[in-house]
């Protein structure tokens, strides 16, 4: 069999759990929001590190983001992926998921042969879990999303397990194929510190690509290359008048009991 | 070309570890006070303990700077850690790692690096500490090797390490240049270990008594050209204040983190205890340690990495930051108020552990000296 | 492609800087000033009344859609029964239907299903296209996107909504880069813009800390996912419609996947979303034994159980039991939240809730944005008070007397 090629996706993403909303006036404070390889995403990578320890694989990861974005690659390379691809242009900028999975599944294509990609369920800034399936549409692949479980690889097929809201599905996949994973698939491991260090040298075996690079125009990628637009954004403000409870531990709860009995929210005689 | 900056790639990613996997058990860790062989082997598993030596020998291809980073990631966490990894990246393994056979790098240094064996240093004894000319373990030369003959004290990772680098005196007569420095496995017979001494801090640190009884060694066990021991030691001295400094900025910023936090959550008297000058004064006054303490260790991590020579830098950076190391732990615990008296809660711990960074790496009665020396007294 | 501000023409309204969905545009004296992280999204352009925005992008045309039309619901079932957020989707779909002046159309493919279009006629469905197959017995990817690529290319509907579940999820992005549409997904609203006659797709971004509408201009149907649990359903009696069987074949080899084995997890009786009090725990909970405090309360006032994803992760409670942007949406009457600080993840899952009261021992915390009444204090305090207050009807004498 020769060697497996797997190409792994990832984005980097504001640590979302951090943001804070500034009480005054509601809205976000970006300022001091660490950027965070999106978390699934480090799920795909150890799924694909540990499937080239047991199979052998050549693992290439595949980002699209702002210069800064290098750093997701360089931890992918850190935990054990061979090569990086950064796509990274202004044009990119403000893309869809219709232009991002386009713009990735050209440049996957660009790299040539490959028999899986493995891609976080999805990312926390978006939320959105459409880049996978879309990629491989335009790739024309079979595709798993919330796979938990990677049971078995075969030259030509793979068997997984999905995880459902109700239950597992166990799925064989002919190759190519393409895989979104979910948290509880693995435990991803921290990068190893020599091969961490390696992937910020001059001569680290990463590459960034243009959108000139893949052949697009401008109006191809990113916001013009899209269907879908932002019309608005706010804060999801809410409506509710905060009240605070004052007082010691039992002044405090006798308080609410009040409030929720008032509305009758409760039997009075619990 | 783009490429990630090592130095805030590699704080992200251990900051990471410290945060997740350190931080949560640290309490734990501390309230057992064992060796924490399982998070010794996971800092291990991340290639940390090779950050200062090149790639094709084993190591991970760093330099003082980044260890230092690693220092005080893991110092933040816990100290006690932070003080079992320097052991085991700088003083445990560097003169193994410079002079010993490739035999013995093998066998010992590379299982080190993965955090396999447990590496230490034996400098110390009961009657020369800042005294090294005092050092009166002797190291006697025979036909097959050497004879040793003497006790150690306060030896970090005594009780659980798989080899000793020891300071001996070859030569009383010498002083000085009768100093040098001996590999010594544990199992090599006429070694013992005496328990653990029970200690004020980083109670999961094991430092214990050591006592060579006719242990007798080969002559390539002599690590670095005889007499020049001293001068061996002196090489990584600045490296070894500075890493000091970087524990030391460690447990300042696991303070200050702790105290803002405290200050936000803590109301009395109708408000956040943020609210009340006296303690902005002292989360003021901690923040500026800070700040300074980690421009002069990093300025003292750089200039070894530049080769310079710093070792007043170093000691100036080892002992402010480790003052301010010692306010900061002072602070926190007036900051959370009774809760700061409490072994539930993690400032009674900067409190404890601030201690252990007075003594390693020279004395501040010792260094304060030397600096006023040094400026031209 | 940019955007720019003529600086003599800005009077520093900072319109633009309230409609920019990208925060890349700041005050720089008097002036605005747009930063690097500018997408050009041309946001900033219409709100202008000084014009000051200047663009040199060539206005995108939009091609003429007036032959698609009605609403069309991809009707999800497992194992012959329909799923809840089907009906959901078929309501909104008649709200929107009759802004538009467009039918409602549900479309649901499987085995031995043929009974389920009453239902969906009954919930709002005029017309239901319905494909059975063997092929179809099982959910796979191809298959599906198959069948409803010819249907939509076919029948031209204006919107297609799905449920944003695992296989609406699955399925969804696949068949808009099939068919080459752009989709919007987990919307938590949907309305219709009155000039335009567009959809307009409401969704929580940036991890749910802000609300973004978005729309759909440039390709037809308009396609989204909807989260379950936020839209209503209405049952109208005595509704007709019309059901049209389709025969599509799908080749074995054309599908790439084969379900080897699927277990169904037994339900649990538990469902957040029908019950009518919620007693939530996040990471101040602190341990298992602080979630056996919350489920006494929970017991006591006749609620469900629920739990942050930090309180899943920690393993105190079963995912089932996760409410949040990657849990459940509910809408209780009354939702109580112990040591959650409210990150807008978890927000998104609760903020339809009737009430809210938070209790927790940061007063920063977020969470208390969104409740109707706080308690600053720890929860191992304040619980037990509640508790023991419920059951002694001590609470009463607490208000009128007041205080230690």
């Amino acid at each position: 069999m020769k060697q497996m090629q797997i190409i792994v996706l990832v984005k980097q993403v504001p640590d979302t759990t951090e943001v804070r909303l500034d009480p005054k006036t509601g809205n976000l404070i970006r300022e001091g929001v660490k950027s965070i390889v999106n978390p699934d995403d480090r799920n795909a990578v150890e799924a694909a590190v540990s499937l080239k320890e047991k199979y052998g694989a050549k693992i290439t990861v595949l980002s699209m983001g702002p210069p800064q974005a290098i750093d997701a690659v360089s931890e992918a390379l850190g935990m054990g992926a061979d090569k990086g691809i950064l796509l990274s242009d202004r044009a990119f900028a403000g893309a869809d998921t219709w232009a991002t999975s386009g713009t990735l599944g050209k440049a996957i294509k660009k790299l040539g042969d490959f028999d899986l990609i493995i891609a976080g369920r999805q990312a926390i800034d978006g939320d959105t879990a459409q880049i996978g399936p879309q990629v491989a549409e335009y790739l024309d692949v079979t595709q798993a999303t919330y796979v938990c479980g990677i049971d078995e690889v075969r030259p030509d097929a793979i068997v997984v397990k999905r995880r459902l809201e109700d239950g597992i599905e166990r799925l064989e996949l002919r190759l190519p194929a393409l895989l979104t994973v979910v948290g509880e698939l693995n435990r991803p491991r921290y990068p190893f510190v020599g091969r961490l260090l390696d992937a910020c040298r001059e001569k680290a075996p990463i590459e960034v690509w243009n959108a000139a690079d893949l052949g697009f125009k401008t109006a191809d990628v990113g916001l013009e290359g899209s269907l879908t637009h932002v019309v608005r954004t706010f804060s999801p403000k809410s409506k509710r008048q905060s009240e605070m409870l004052e007082g010691s531990a039992r002044d405090a709860a006798a308080s609410l009991i009040g409030k929720i009995l008032n509305k009758k929210l409760l039997r009075e005689t619990v | 070309m783009i490429r990630s900056n090592a130095e805030e790639l590699l704080r992200s990613n251990i900051g990471r570890f410290v945060d997740s996997e350190l931080i949560p058990k640290a309490q734990e860790i501390d309230a057992r006070g064992e060796f924490p062989m399982e998070m010794f082997k996971k800092i291990g598993d991340m290639g940390v303990f090779g950050i200062r030596y090149p790639k094709n020998k084993g190591g991970s291809g760093g330099n003082t700077t980044l260890f230092c980073i690693i220092c005080e990631e893991i110092a933040r966490g816990l100290m006690s850690m932070g003080a079992i990894t320097a052991m085991q990246c700088l003083m445990g393994t560097n003169f193994l790692f410079h002079y010993g056979t490739d035999e013995m790098r093998e066998r010992y240094f590379l299982p080190a690096m993965k955090g396999e064996k447990v590496a230490c240093f034996c400098l110390t004894e009961p009657e020369a500490g800042s005294d090294l000319g005092n050092v009166s373990t002797i190291a006697r030369k025979t036909a097959d090797g050497y004879v040793i003959n003497g006790m150690k004290t306060w030896v970090t990772n005594g009780p659980v390490a798989d080899f000793y680098t020891v300071l001996c005196q070859t030569d009383p007569e010498k002083k000085f240049r009768g100093l040098n420095f001996f590999f010594i496995p544990r199992q090599t017979p006429g070694v013992s270990v005496s328990k653990p001494f029970d200690l004020l801090g980083t109670r999961t640190t094991l430092i214990s008594e050591l006592a060579f009884s006719d242990v007798k060694i080969p002559h390539h066990h002599m690590l670095g050209a005889e007499g020049l021991g001293m001068d061996n030691l002196l090489s990584i001295l600045s490296e070894i204040r500075t890493m000091t400094a970087a524990l030391a900025v460690g447990l300042q910023r696991a303070a200050l983190e702790d105290s803002i936090r405290y200050a936000h959550e803590r109301a009395q008297f109708g408000k956040t205890i943020a609210n009340y000058q006296l303690i902005q004064a002292k989360i003021a006054n901690m923040a500026v340690n800070l700040e300074a303490s980690r421009l002069m260790t990093y300025k003292a991590a750089k200039m070894i990495d530049n080769k310079i020579q710093c070792l007043k830098e170093a000691s100036m950076a080892k002992y402010f930051a480790t003052e301010g190391a010692c306010k900061a732990g002072d602070e926190v615990t007036r900051i959370f108020g009774a809760y700061g008296y409490s072994m539930e809660y993690s400032a009674q711990r900067y409190y404890r552990d601030n201690r252990f960074l007075l003594y390693g790496g020279g004395t501040h009665e010792i260094l304060q000296p030397n600096i006023a020396k040094w400026v031209g007294l | 492609m940019s955007v720019w501000i003529e600086t003599d023409l800005c009077n520093g309204c900072k319109r633009c800087i309230k409609a920019c969905p990208y925060d890349a545009i700041e005050m720089r004296g008097e002036k605005a000033f747009i930063l690097e992280r500018c997408t050009s999204c041309g946001s900033c352009i219409s709100v202008c009344k000084q014009e000051a925005v200047k663009t040199d992008a060539v206005p995108r045309t939009i091609p003429d859609f007036s032959d698609w039309k009605g609403i069309w619901v991809f009707a999800e079932q497992r194992d012959g029964e329909l799923l809840r957020v089907s009906l959901e989707l078929l309501g909104k779909a008649k709200e929107l239907g009759g802004e538009l002046e467009q039918g409602v159309s549900a479309v649901i493919l499987g085995k031995g299903i043929e009974r389920l279009c009453d239902t969906l006629i009954r919930f709002g469905a005029d017309t239901v296209h319905l494909v059975e197959n063997e092929s179809l017995r099982l959910y796979r990817t191809a298959a599906y996107t198959k069948v409803l690529a010819r249907l939509v290319q076919q029948f031209r509907p204006s919107v297609l909504l799905m449920g944003a579940t695992h296989l609406g999820r699955d399925l969804a992005p696949r068949l808009s880069r099939r068919i080459g549409v752009g989709l919007t997904a987990d919307c938590t609203e949907l309305s219709i813009d009155k000039t335009e006659k567009i959809l307009l797709q409401t969704r929580p971004a940036f991890g749910g800390n802000v609300m973004a509408t978005i729309a759909n201009r440039y390709s037809r149907p308009q396609m989204a996912t909807v989260r379950p649990g936020v839209m209503k359903t209405s049952e109208i009696p005595g509704q007709a419609g019309e059901v049209v069987c389709h025969d599509f074949k799908v080749e074995e080899k054309e599908i790439g996947t084969k379900v080897l084995e699927l277990v169904r997890e037994k339900k649990k009786k538990t469902d957040l979303s029908e019950s009518n009090i919620i007693v939530a725990g996040g990471r101040g909970v602190g341990d298992r034994k602080g979630f056996v405090l919350l489920e006494e309360l929970a017991e006591l006032m006749g609620g469900e159980l629920a739990g942050t994803r930090v309180a899943v992760e920690e393993g105190w409670i079963s995912q089932d039991r996760q409410v949040g942007q990657t849990g459940h949406s509910v809408r209780p009457e009354l939702y109580v939240a112990c040591g959650i600080s409210g990150a807008i993840q978890h927000r998104a899952g609760m903020m339809n809730s009737r009430y809210v009261a938070a209790i927790n021992k940061d007063p920063r915390a977020p969470i208390f944005q969104v409740a109707d009444w706080g308690i600053v204090g720890d929860l191992h305090e304040v619980v037990p008070e509640i508790i023991k207050q419920l059951k002694t009807g001590s609470w009463n004498k607490q208000q009128r007397g007041g205080g230690d």
